[in-house]
């Protein structure tokens, strides 16, 4: 297991687990999140969606169970785990360490410049 | 139903597992919601379901890649990884034809041998039990003759004493002739005791082999014929058994017909008669080496053990009897002795179509780096994706096996080509008729292609799917650190292919030189023009005078025909590796063994040198006229047995009881007579005259001046002139002779060459590959130092230097390895040492030379590059 092998596997990762923090939710709903919360900025990819899913179920950061969605449809709940919560916080700290440091980084060569 | 299907999901629920039902229906509903989406945005509901179809990219592929995730099914995957990588070697044509051709071709080489292999060294002799079949032969050490026909009086003497043996029995090959309507028939025969199928363990197809323990009297008029000869020359005659035939020795009944099997391991033999020992001249003399002799060894007696048990015997022989003082016996399996001509060589060359083979991996393996370093990217995303490290190297593995089955398909095809050159090229007899691609040599390509697959797949898959994804995906594609670490790595592989292929190089080379000296040995006779043809005297029609009177008879009326220059006679052709080595007396020579000595004797008739255009160096031809037989000696002989002084007028005994012998005439030069490789022999002339009881049958030598076929013509009329019954048979062209006994060594220098000049071809391949490669990763550092000044000839320099370096490691490691490996083919050379500093010296430079040239293509397009454009590294 590599946790911080690659960028885009961790940050849709972590996109994920923000998105079912608040509330257990179907795939579709956690794509639509995303879109939200990022003001359309992130969108994510179907394709690779539902295998970080089920990758994470997978890991037990994630926990599915089927139930019936708003409108009446049978639809795979996600629902975050107590160790999903724990790789949250701890993916979340990182990022706001990583993104710190590209910021700080871009800052510098814009003084160059 | 229902109930099952719900109990399958309980349990697939309970391991873990998501069915594909729960798949599907997960992404459907996503579909639904997606679409649900669109239409409320305003689209018609077709085209909403259509779009967000189309956004999900496709609800089978990710069915797929769910399935990748949770670890599916092996079968499952294989087929898919077998469907993509199809869609693969369509992406890549170039590199899909030349990973192909290179594996066809290695794997057709080595199919191709080990189809000769299978044909010969792998086959069982046809008759019961062959693995205890053993071959007796005479031996003597000091005069170097390990394989010598064996007396009939040492035969009944090892038969009766030793206790290794469930059955020993003896035969010789004989000449008979047919008397029909027409022209008569000579017959191949052979000769054998009476109990020689039991042991040698056949069967009749037809009627009975010769009972065992037959008085020789009762089967003396017997006939057993061989399959072919039945079907060949009486059409298969369903009711051949008891016809009688008539022969040039009497009346014969056939009582049987061998198997067809039996015409394998004997080729040319047309009929089988029992033995007369009454018909073997000297046969209480136990120096009278005339038989073959093969025995049964018993259930568990070893060769080992057999050979113990019968050199005692043979040793008590040889003190008892002096006339085999020295002589001693050897003991070889029937099987090793059938293979014995075809074992080492065809291990070496199937040795170096395994080097081409070896080659062609290293090769494939350059090419598979180069295409995963392509494919670094992707492989990443897909780890990314959570795609198990094994599931892509076993679908690495599947698209390599993909090749590596193509490039086997493609073998065959090869190999059936290659084995159609082997076959015509090699001389008649060598190889069974036989050879073909059957299940077992199947079942070796498949085992090749899978080897090929473990040996040039298996590594470019580990390290393509080694870890270093980030990397991977932020370079786009260019890793240059993996891609120098790979570059490093390659440059080894193609040292070790280009070692390999010196070590090719240099055996080949000096093959081909020994062919070259063997074509340009001087014979010491003029072999062109003239052809030779056995014709057989059959007794008791022709008496010692007879015999004689023939010949001369024969040459007076040819000389001076059309066309014909001369004619003579000698007891073997011009070259052979047989003919009469015997016992001789050089009466009243000082010498320490008393003048006696073992050389080889040839009966000739008088003109036999003016047919050969030989060169009488002292005295004179033996003549028509003589009163007594005379003989003449070849140079070294005379050098040999009188140093310093004049051989003309010494005699020479026959045989150790010889005291008056016959005299020497005459001295002619020397002759390759035995062999062109065998050493000149100390040759013995005698005319024939002295030899009529010995050689019934003769080779004549006939020069002529027109073709071939109309010498034949003129001489076959001329003896039927004499002789109405007599056969004329073995009908060759002198010089086709000499290219048969050289057929053997012309095929192996053929295949070594032609897989020498595959593994050069596939080095430089892998050179100009790696130079390629190692020029790309190079681009930025090469438009630095063009930037800084360097011109283009300091980079293709640069370049070719690197090349260059390469081989020439490559030449020096495949150096110490060719030191071990001319080893193999020692025996096949020459006139040439395995060190032979020119012929290494060339390789190498041969070597090294295509080195820079595959260097120099990626070389002048690194020199040409705009130092600007390599910079910025795009």
């Amino acid at each position: 297991m590599h946790p911080n092998a690659d960028v885009l596997q961790g940050t849709l990762d972590l996109l994920i687990l923000k998105a079912v923090s608040l509330e257990s939710m179907h795939g579709w709903g956690i794509s639509q999140r995303i879109q939200q919360f990022s003001s359309g900025v992130l969108e994510v990819n179907q394709g690779s969606l539902y295998p970080a899913l089920h990758r994470l179920v997978k890991r037990k950061w994630l926990e599915a169970s089927w139930g019936t969605s708003e409108n009446n449809r049978r639809a795979r709940f996600y629902k975050l785990t107590a160790l999903g919560r724990r790789q949250l916080a701890s993916e979340t700290d990182t990022w706001r360490r990583f993104s710190a440091a590209v910021e700080a980084v871009l800052a510098v060569t814009a003084a160059v410049n | 139903m229902a109930r099952l299907t719900r109990a399958i999901r309980w349990l697939r629920g309970l391991l873990g597992r998501v069915s594909d039902d729960e798949i599907d229906e997960e992404l459907r509903f996503h579909l639904a919601m997606e679409a649900e989406l669109l239409e409320r945005g305003g689209m018609t509901r077709d085209l909403a379901v259509a779009e967000a179809r189309r956004r999900f990219g496709g609800v089978v592929q990710h069915t797929e890649e769910l399935r990748d995730v949770r670890g599916g099914r092996i079968m499952e995957n294989l087929l898919q990884d077998v469907r993509y990588a199809l869609r693969l070697s369509r992406r890549f044509p170039a590199f899909t034809a030349i990973v192909l051709l290179t594996l066809g071709i290695s794997i057709g080489a080595n199919t191709a041998i080990f189809s000769v292999v299978n044909a010969t060294l792998l086959r069982p002799l046809p008759y019961l039990d062959d693995s205890r079949l053993a071959v007796l032969f005479s031996q003597n050490p000091d005069k170097s003759l390990p394989r010598f026909s064996v007396s009939y009086a040492d035969f009944l003497d090892w038969r009766a004493q030793t206790r290794s043996f469930s059955g020993m029995a003896a035969g010789t090959g004989s000449s008979l002739t047919l008397i029909g309507d027409g022209e008569p028939l000579r017959l191949n025969g052979q000769s054998v005791t009476s109990d020689y199928f039991d042991v040698l363990g056949v069967r009749p197809e037809r009627g009975r082999l010769f009972a065992a323990g037959d008085p020789a009297t009762e089967s003396a008029s017997e006939i057993i014929l061989t399959y072919d000869f039945w079907q060949r020359q009486l059409a298969g005659d369903p009711k051949i058994i008891g016809r009688r035939l008539r022969t040039g020795t009497g009346e014969r009944t056939v009582v049987g017909v061998l198997p067809r099997s039996y015409d394998r391991d004997n080729p040319g033999v047309d009929a089988v008669t029992v033995l007369d020992p009454a018909s073997i001249p000297g046969v209480e003399n136990h120096a009278q080496h005339m038989l073959g002799v093969i025995a049964r060894l018993k259930p568990g007696v070893t060769q080992a053990a057999a050979q113990a048990d019968l050199s005692a015997v043979a040793g008590r022989l040889a003190e008892r009897f002096p006339e085999i003082a020295g002589w001693t016996v050897n003991v070889f399996m029937a099987r090793d002795e059938a293979t014995r001509t075809l074992r080492s060589p065809l291990l070496v060359l199937l040795a170096a179509a395994g080097l081409v083979l070896l080659i062609g991996c290293i090769n494939v393996v350059n090419l598979l780096l180069t295409r995963s370093t392509l494919r670094e990217r992707e492989v990443a995303l897909r780890q990314a994706l959570g795609a198990a490290r094994s599931r892509l190297i076993g679908q690495l593995l599947v698209e390599s096996g993909e090749l590596a089955v193509g490039g086997a398909l493609l073998g065959l095809v090869v190999a059936h080509f290659v084995l159609k050159l082997i076959v015509s090229r090699a001389p008649a007899g060598l190889l069974p008729s036989e050879i073909a691609l059957d299940a077992r040599v199947l079942l070796f390509t498949l085992v090749l292609a899978v080897a090929t697959t473990l040996v040039a797949g298996l590594w470019p898959a580990v390290a393509a799917t080694t870890p270093r994804l980030a990397k991977a995906l932020r370079d786009g594609g260019r890793s240059s650190s993996g891609g120098i670490r790979a570059l490093r790595a390659r440059r080894m592989l193609v040292v070790a292919e280009s070692s390999l292929a010196l070590v090719l190089l240099v055996c080949a080379g000096l093959v081909i030189q020994s062919l070259r000296n063997i074509l340009a040995v001087d014979l010491g006779f003029d072999p062109t023009r003239v052809v030779t043809m056995r014709v057989s005297l059959p007794g008791p029609r022709y008496n010692d005078t007879t015999q004689v009177q023939f010949f001369r008879d024969l040459q007076s009326r040819l000389e001076g025909r059309a066309g014909i220059d001369a004619v003579a006679a000698a007891n073997t052709p011009p070259i052979s590796a047989g003919g009469i080595t015997t016992n001789l007396r050089l009466i009243g020579s000082a010498r320490a063994d008393g003048g006696k000595v073992m050389g080889p004797a040839t009966a000739i008739t008088p003109g036999y040198f003016r047919a050969m255009r030989m060169r009488l160096l002292r005295g004179r031809d033996v003549a028509w006229s003589d009163v007594k037989p005379t003989i003449v000696v070849s140079q070294a002989a005379a050098n040999a047995y009188w140093p310093g002084e004049s051989p003309i007028g010494r005699r020479i005994g026959f045989g150790p009881r010889d005291t008056v012998g016959f005299e020497v005439v005459g001295v002619v030069n020397d002759t390759r007579a035995r062999g062109i490789t065998v050493d000149t022999p100390l040759m013995i002339y005698l005319s024939y005259a002295g030899a009529t009881n010995v050689a019934r049958t003769m080779s004549l030598v006939v020069r002529g001046r027109g073709d071939a076929a109309s010498i034949v013509a003129t001489t076959r009329a001329a003896i039927l002139e004499i002789d109405r019954t007599l056969p004329v048979y073995n009908v060759r062209p002198v010089t086709q002779v000499i290219d048969d006994s050289l057929g053997q060594s012309r095929l192996n220098t053929t295949l070594l060459t032609i897989f020498a000049m595959v593994a050069l071809a596939l080095a430089a391949v892998g050179i100009y590959g790696v130079i390629s490669y190692s020029v790309t990763m190079r681009q930025q550092e090469i438009g630095v130092r063009m930037a800084l000044g360097a011109s283009s000839n300091n980079v293709l320099a640069l370049v070719l230097r690197e090349g260059g370096l390469l081989a020439t490691t490559g030449t020096l490691v495949g150096l110490g390895a060719a030191y071990f490996a001319t080893g193999l083919v020692q025996s096949w050379l020459f006139g040439i040492g395995r060190a032979d500093p020119t012929t290494i010296a060339g390789t190498a430079a041969v070597l090294v030379a295509i080195a820079l040239l595959a260097s120099y293509l990626p070389a002048r397009r690194a020199a040409r590059v705009d130092p600007l454009v390599a910079m910025r590294g795009d």
